[in-house]
């Protein structure tokens, strides 16, 4: 049997309610428990503070899209080469690879990893495209994986709603989910995607028809958050909202959490639908007023999706927001109709702290922590790397937990916009090491119904990172003194040493067999892919479960 | 009599178009039928009929001594290349660019020598496209720039367009119009509706002049000298272009012996596409040929950053797609031993010529019937898709499922892997591994 036990440490671990608490973390074969023989091989963490493994549920790191912008990128690949860890691990091929704003698949597990983070969504994978995204998960080293399927913009799905269908559109959801081996339902744009393909660059609205009346991206929303549902996922359906980066959208998005009407659901990258527009039509912050609804509505959870300044590429399937932004910016430009089901954009893009509108970006962020009443539902996401690199989390924990840093920033970046903003007034809140834990591990995992992560309780999985208090907060998010997975020492005395397979986090909802019989007849009329090889045989791991708890 | 047996839904590679409705007909353990196979699918399907030599230096081995063989010679090596062959699937081109990183090889793969311009430039540039199905399904002016899709991908037109019906064109060919534009003797085998026959000459003019017509009615932007001719050709095309929903420009991105191509037509056809979508929409799709070419990208891609012509001498990835392409590496004797992998066969002429002076390691199906490794070690192996399951990508990156229709020859993939542990038994001696630490 392996046996750990993580010594003396001071334990944050805000599921159980343990904040600061000098405790012993005592892992076996890869799980918490409650007590070890005294025999047990001990780590010293005396003075060191103890959290669960980071979990990330939103970002981009595993997909044809990422693949689509690592393609994009040679020059970037090319100023930030990775050279391969010195790994202990004899069962594990150390691999090199690059990092910059998009890293390769190993570099990718290693980096989170070396970071303390242990679990990690892609948060948009096209359902024809998935087995790419497993592939590059199975060389996503360390961290447990999933991903999110795509269905916003589903031409099969858009037909039930359009037939008033709701039931049948849930069942065909949860056939997608199960065949493709996705954890979550993701929603971008709903009906956008598809108006854009049809030639359509205008904004959508909530109540804006898709060809009949009956299909909105009301209608969808309404359709595949009460799936999720339902269907009892782990996850609420997963929400990208129309119009993101416009000027003034946040009454779209103000509009589509008041459409789903004390249903539970998860609003993503809420700081690039935090915008409002000022009489004379610039750019403003939105951000108390949407914090102020999220605050007040137990029903719905979000990520921030920080803008941080300096590189990015931003990779979304909101394709046409990318063919506007290559047309503001000029940067070069991919794009990618997937299949009737959804989009793809890549644009690179830098974040100055001197342009106006990025530095209105990065403020309405902070405003959306700092405002937050209840860090269990608004949680940490920079929506990597759309608006910064994963990398950056230790630099955005300074930022939350360091008034004094903070002010200084503040005062540097271009102030044009950000009058009324309440980060410009003066926003005096620091974010406590326990508050990080949750924004970062607690909060994300139960937002996922992930039961086993996210805490330190006895049977949880033993992902635990250990830190040595800095008064610079970067610094000491940003090289973990230790960090162990699913019980196994993978960052010892700041080093990454070994390499261990990760998990793969999916479902396999439950569905109405007799549903697959149209569906096979839709994929034989209008299919360039057999209907019996959509499904993705062969996965790791079982399922999670789905249903109540 | 002998019993038949019919498996369904099997992907093809024997083009980029990855048809997966292929049904094939077993007796006796040989194919003897590909239902809706074209000619190039029913050549790449065969009767299923692989060698399973195993040989060092022309001699018989087990297969353990020829992979132990294999480790030597390559850790032996000065400057080792790996080479991606066509032939083999998403998991088997994973495992060779993972033996390349650690023997700090080159690697690099048949789109240094074919696919390349495209990939320049759309990696200069980027690119508009789109996936099979929405062309299929939304396409209604459908452009083949000088390929020759009868000859060399014959099932584009009957199974994706512009024949099929689709969502957005319900009536299928009678719902698009097709435009064939031939380039001096690259025809566009097609049946069309209209027909520009085009000097290889004025191709990249005019490529430019149709842009400069879709930018703005007039085409200001053109240069008074453009001839009046090929003004009029733009205008023409620009304008059947412009009267689309949903436009499918569709070349082919490998070489084609009827005609020289330029690099920058690739990046004229690639602005094309993209500047269209300022006016209605457009997907450029650059085909590729068979044997899971866009998989050995992608597969590269993900794992290095780079499509072809990675080098890992230093420790990390760099990208020399002109110097470090295979067949400028070989003209300068850059390299001193290759690790083939695939189907050696397919690999050009040229290439396999300067292959047969190194020495080679080839591991593939057919290696033995290939005219390489004849002083070094040759594994055959099944082939992936018909004798090996696996993953393969279609030439729009769409991943398809490859079926294991007939027992064969050992794994490419597992040989591979075997050669990387033999590889990191003689790099990387395990290390003592101290008491704290839990192993999984």
């Amino acid at each position: 049997m392996n046996h750990l036990r993580i010594a003396g440490g001071l334990v944050y671990d805000p599921a159980n309610a343990v904040d600061g608490d000098v405790r012993d973390i005592c892992i076996e074969d890869g799980r918490i428990v409650a007590s070890l023989p005294v025999t047990a091989p001990r780590l010293d963490a005396r003075g060191m503070v103890v959290m669960p493994g980071g979990v990330d549920m939103h970002c981009h790191v595993a997909s044809s899209s990422v693949n689509v912008a690592r393609r994009l990128l040679p020059e970037d690949h090319g100023q930030h080469p990775a050279t391969a860890p010195l790994l202990d691990d004899t069962a594990a091929v150390p691999r090199s690879g690059t990092d910059g704003t998009v890293p390769t698949t190993f570099t990718t597990g290693y980096r989170y990893a070396g970071l303390g983070y242990t679990t990690v969504f892609d948060a948009a994978v096209a359902p024809i495209m998935a087995r790419t995204a497993h592939t590059q998960l199975d060389d996503t080293p360390i961290v447990d994986g999933g991903f999110f399927a795509l269905l916003g913009n589903d031409d099969y799905l858009l037909r039930l709603i359009d037939a008033g269908d709701r039931e049948r559109a849930r069942e065909y959801a949860a056939w997608m989910l199960a065949a493709v081996g996705a954890y979550a339902i993701k929603i971008v744009n709903p009906a956008g995607v598809e108006l854009w393909k049809r030639g359509t660059k205008e904004r959508t609205d909530l109540d804006t028809a898709l060809g009949s009346s009956r299909v909105t991206p009301r209608a969808i929303l309404e359709t595949l958050v009460d799936a999720a549902n339902t269907l009892q996922l782990p996850h609420g359906a997963h929400i990208h909202c129309n119009n993101l980066g416009l000027p003034g959208n946040s009454v779209t998005t103000l509009a589509t959490m008041a459409a789903l009407d004390g249903r539970r659901a998860h609003f993503t990258h809420l700081q690039f639908h935090s915008y409002g527009k000022s009489p004379e039509g610039r750019w403003q912050s939105a951000a108390r007023e949407i914090v102020e609804y999220v605050n007040a509505h137990q029903n719905i959870s979000g990520d921030v999706g920080q803008v941080m300044f300096g590189p990015a590429a931003t990779i979304t399937a909101d394709a046409p927001v990318e063919y506007l932004l290559h047309k503001s910016s000029g940067r070069k430009w991919a794009n990618v109709d997937i299949e009737l089901e959804t989009g793809c954009g890549v644009v690179p893009h830098e974040y100055r702290d001197r342009n106006a509108v990025a530095a209105l970006q990065w403020a309405i962020g902070l405003e959306l922590f700092l405002l937050s009443a209840d860090p269990w539902r608004l949680v940490l996401s920079t929506d990597h790397p759309n608006g910064g690199s994963f990398m950056s989390y230790p630099e955005l924990i300074r930022l939350l937990m360091d008034r004094v840093y903070r002010d200084e920033q503040i005062a540097r970046v271009e102030q044009k916009l950000l009058a009324g903003s309440a980060l410009a007034d003066g926003l005096g809140r620091e974010y406590s090491l326990s508050e990080i834990a949750v924004v970062t591990r607690a909060g994300p995992a139960r937002l996922l119904g992930l039961r086993n992560k996210g805490h330190l309780g006895v049977g949880a999985d033993a992902d635990v990172t250990v830190y040595v208090p800095d008064d610079n907060r970067a610094t000491m998010f940003s090289t973990p003194r230790y960090v162990v997975k699913g019980g196994v020492l993978v960052v010892e005395e700041g080093q990454l040493r070994r390499a261990p397979t990760g998990h793969r986090l999916y479902v396999r909802p439950p569905f109405d067999q007799s549903v697959t019989h149209d569906i096979e007849r839709y994929f034989d009329q209008y299919g360039t892919v057999r209907f019996a090889n959509v499904p993705v045989a062969g996965l790791r791991d079982s399922p999670l479960p789905v249903g109540a708890r | 009599m002998t019993q038949l047996s019919v498996i369904e839904n099997v992907t093809c590679l024997g083009c980029g178009c990855a048809c997966d409705d292929i049904e094939i007909v077993v007796a006796s353990d040989r194919i003897v039928d590909a239902r809706n196979a074209c000619s190039l699918g029913r050549r790449w399907f065969g009767d299923g009929q692989a060698p399973s030599a195993v040989r060092v230096d022309k001699a018989d081995v087990s297969p353990e001594e020829a992979v132990s063989s294999a480790a030597a010679r390559l850790c032996e090596a000065a400057r080792p290349l790996v080479y991606l062959a066509p032939g083999l699937s998403c998991e088997a081109q994973r495992e060779a660019v993972a033996v390349a990183d650690l023997l700090r090889a080159r690697v690099d793969s048949v789109t240094s020598s074919t696919a390349l311009p495209g990939m320049l430039a759309s990696q200069e540039h980027g690119f508009a496209t789109a996936t099979l199905g929405e062309i299929r399904n939304r396409a209604d002016v459908v452009v083949f720039w000088g390929v020759d899709l009868e000859g060399r991908y014959p099932r584009f037109a009957p199974r994706y367009a512009p024949s099929p019906p689709g969502v957005h064109v319900p009536a299928g060919r009678r719902s698009r119009t097709v435009i064939a534009v031939d380039i001096g003797r690259a025809a566009a085998t097609v049946d069309a509706d209209v027909r520009v026959e085009i000097d290889p000459a004025d191709e990249l003019p005019t490529l430019i002049a149709i842009e400069a017509f879709i930018r703005s009615s007039d085409a200001s932007g053109l240069h008074a000298s453009v001839a009046d001719r090929l003004r009029s050709t733009a205008r023409e095309l620009a304008t059947a272009l412009l009267s689309a929903r949903y436009i499918a420009l569709v070349y082919d991105a490998e070489p084609d012996d009827r005609s020289e191509r330029t690099d920058v037509r690739f990046e004229a056809l690639a602005s094309l596409g993209q500047a269209l979508n300022d006016r209605t929409r457009c997907a450029a799709l650059a085909l590729r040929a068979g044997g899971n070419r866009s998989g050995a990208d992608s597969v590269l891609v993900a794992q290095t950053g780079y499509p072809c012509a990675v080098d890992f001498a230093r420790g990390y990835p760099r990208y020399d797609p002109h110097a470090g392409s295979t067949l400028r590496l070989l003209h300068y004797h850059d390299v001193d031993a290759v690790l083939v992998v695939g189907d050696a066969t397919g690999i050009s002429s040229d290439i396999a010529a300067l292959f047969s002076n190194l020495q080679a390691v080839v591991i593939g199906p057919h290696a033995s019937s290939a005219a390489l490794g004849a002083r070094g070690v040759v594994i055959d192996t099944g082939i992936d898709g018909i004798h090996l399951s696996g993953t393969a990508l279609r030439t729009d990156d769409v991943p398809l499922p490859l079926r294991a229709v007939l027992p064969g020859p050992r794994s490419t993939a597992e040989t591979i892997r075997a050669v990387t542990a033999g590889v990191r038994r003689v790099l990387l001696p395990a290390r003592p591994v101290d008491s704290a630490a839990l192993g999984s």
